[in-house]
């Protein structure tokens, strides 16, 4: 993956007044979380995260952010959306439900479960997913294509844009708290903010 | 026919005759003088204030265009020449001084121009949101006023002593008057629409909308009506005065206020309420003092 925001690191911020004690807090906290399941079952988890590296693949160079994990705190904790899709069930027994029905499909078609299938395959279902084309029992009725759109996409990228590795990724300052911005305008650039590399450099 | 002895006047001799002139007009300044150094000072407050505030904030907008560096330059100009002005005690017009602060009146002018098109081009227009979060349109008339209040300075200044100082055949103290009026009033407007973006979260927010505009009613009063006494102008110009330095510390409280307060003063000195803008309101104060001044020195009525 080529680099736009070369040698940044948003964690040397730590120190200076981007970040306060509060914002070291969060962001110790979010880092330090362990990889195990507490919401989902044993059984479930390796669904979980064979559709999480697929919806956001991520490079081998570096240790991959938990998605899975923090999908499965925010279920464990019950942090909602403050809003849900009437035809889905609250967002912890929509996964279940979406994780279990991934299974039945993969099971229908290859006589496997899902984490078990090839990336290819894995990808169809996916697409299938998001088309709504997908209807087993198994879904009892949840429309798969909302809960594509607004239960797995959301989880995932969320999850994913929450850790300092992506704010590295796309120049982003993390909380700013207290620092904040001065430079409003688009394409503006604060002096402590990440600069990216020009293209054709 | 007996001779009559005249008692010749004394003089004293001096080797260096221009020596002798400069010390005299140091020792006894006419009140033409003295009215100008007090305008030399009003512009070179306002100067002050037009280079610090113009300073942070086009350096927050990166000197996007190189035309931002104008109000430094002539901010700084104008504030040198007003200090020269200052330690002159000649009545006479000084060139450079002129030639300054025509400039710095003709940049702001032109700056509000800029201003008034920076505005326009952003979507939406003229909003309220593009007027109170663009480019300030308040702001370029302090380099108008310092420039104008330097050059009536000179005007002042260049009166033969015994005269009346006049300014386009009009008295210099009801001309200066009238400026500051209309200064004050457009330095009212710009603090009001600030500090109602800021929702006068603090009730001193109200002073700089009550105060200087009284103070402004009442020299642009006094500009046009018959020359008396007037105490209450004078308390009410006193006042607006020390409200801009008064001010100044309230921003900076301000300052301290926001996430962060000092520790974070690279992020706060742009984003909270700007230290260098009030004591705009007490150059102006000074310039309408000056007036109330030459006007009692020289009523024309």
């Amino acid at each position: 993956m080529t680099e736009r925001y070369p040698g940044y690191d948003v964690q040397a911020k730590r120190w200076t007044p981007s970040w306060n004690e509060q914002t070291r807090e969060v962001i110790d906290r979010r880092l330090s979380m362990d990889r195990e399941p507490r919401y989902f079952t044993a059984h479930e988890w390796p669904t979980l995260e064979a559709v999480c590296a697929r919806i956001l693949p991520q490079p081998s160079d570096r240790p991959p952010v938990p998605l899975a994990a923090h999908v499965d705190r925010k279920m464990a904790e019950g942090r909602l959306d403050g809003y849900r899709y009437a035809q889905l069930p609250p967002q912890g027994v929509a996964w279940r439900r979406g994780l279990k029905a991934l299974d039945a499909e993969a099971g229908t078609r290859r006589q496997r479960r899902y984490s078990e299938l090839s990336a290819e395959d894995q990808d169809i279902l996916l697409r299938r997913m998001q088309r709504g084309d997908l209807d087993g029992e198994a879904w009892e009725g949840m429309p798969c294509k909302l809960f594509f759109q607004h239960r797995v996409i959301p989880d995932i990228t969320h999850a994913y844009y929450a850790h300092s590795v992506a704010w590295n990724e796309i120049g982003f300052g993390g909380p700013a708290s207290p620092r904040g911005y001065v430079r409003m305008g688009l394409n503006r650039r604060d002096p402590w903010e990440a600069v990216e590399k020009k293209a054709g450099r | 026919m007996s001779k009559t002895v005249v008692a010749r006047p004394k003089v004293v001799a001096t080797p260096f005759p221009p020596l002798r002139q400069a010390l005299e007009v140091r020792a006894h300044p006419s009140a033409a003088v003295v009215a100008a150094r007090r305008l030399n000072r009003a512009a070179g407050l306002i100067a002050v204030s037009v280079l610090v505030d113009s300073a942070v904030e086009h350096y927050r907008g990166e000197f996007h265009n190189k035309a931002m560096f104008t109000p430094l330059v002539l901010g700084a100009l104008s504030l040198l020449v007003s200090a020269h002005g200052h330690n002159d005690r000649r009545p006479a017009r000084h060139g450079g001084r002129d030639a300054v602060y025509a400039s710095a009146a003709l940049a702001g002018v032109a700056g509000l121009g800029f201003h008034l098109y920076n505005v326009g081009k952003k979507p939406g227009g003229y909003s309220w949101q593009n007027l109170f979060y663009s480019a300030p349109l308040g702001a370029p008339l302090a380099l108008v006023l310092s420039g104008a209040m330097g050059f009536l300075s000179e005007c002042v200044r260049d009166t033969r002593p015994g005269d009346a100082p006049t300014i386009g055949g009009l008295s210099a103290g009801r001309v200066v008057g009238a400026a500051t009026s209309v200064g004050l009033v457009g330095t009212t407007a710009e603090a009001g629409l600030l500090h109602f973006r800021g929702a006068f979260h603090d009730p001193f927010m109200y002073l700089p909308v009550t105060i200087p505009p009284l103070a402004a009613a009442l020299i642009g009063n006094a500009a046009i009506r018959r020359t008396e006494r007037r105490p209450l102008t004078k308390a009410f110009l006193r006042f607006t005065a020390a409200l801009g330095f008064v001010g100044a510390g309230f921003h900076a409280y301000g300052v301290s206020r926001n996430m962060g307060g000092w520790r974070n003063w690279t992020q706060n000195l742009l984003n909270g309420p700007p230290i260098p803008a009030p004591p705009s309101f007490t150059g102006l104060a000074l310039a309408g003092l000056a007036a109330l001044g030459l006007m009692q020195d020289h009523p024309d009525d």
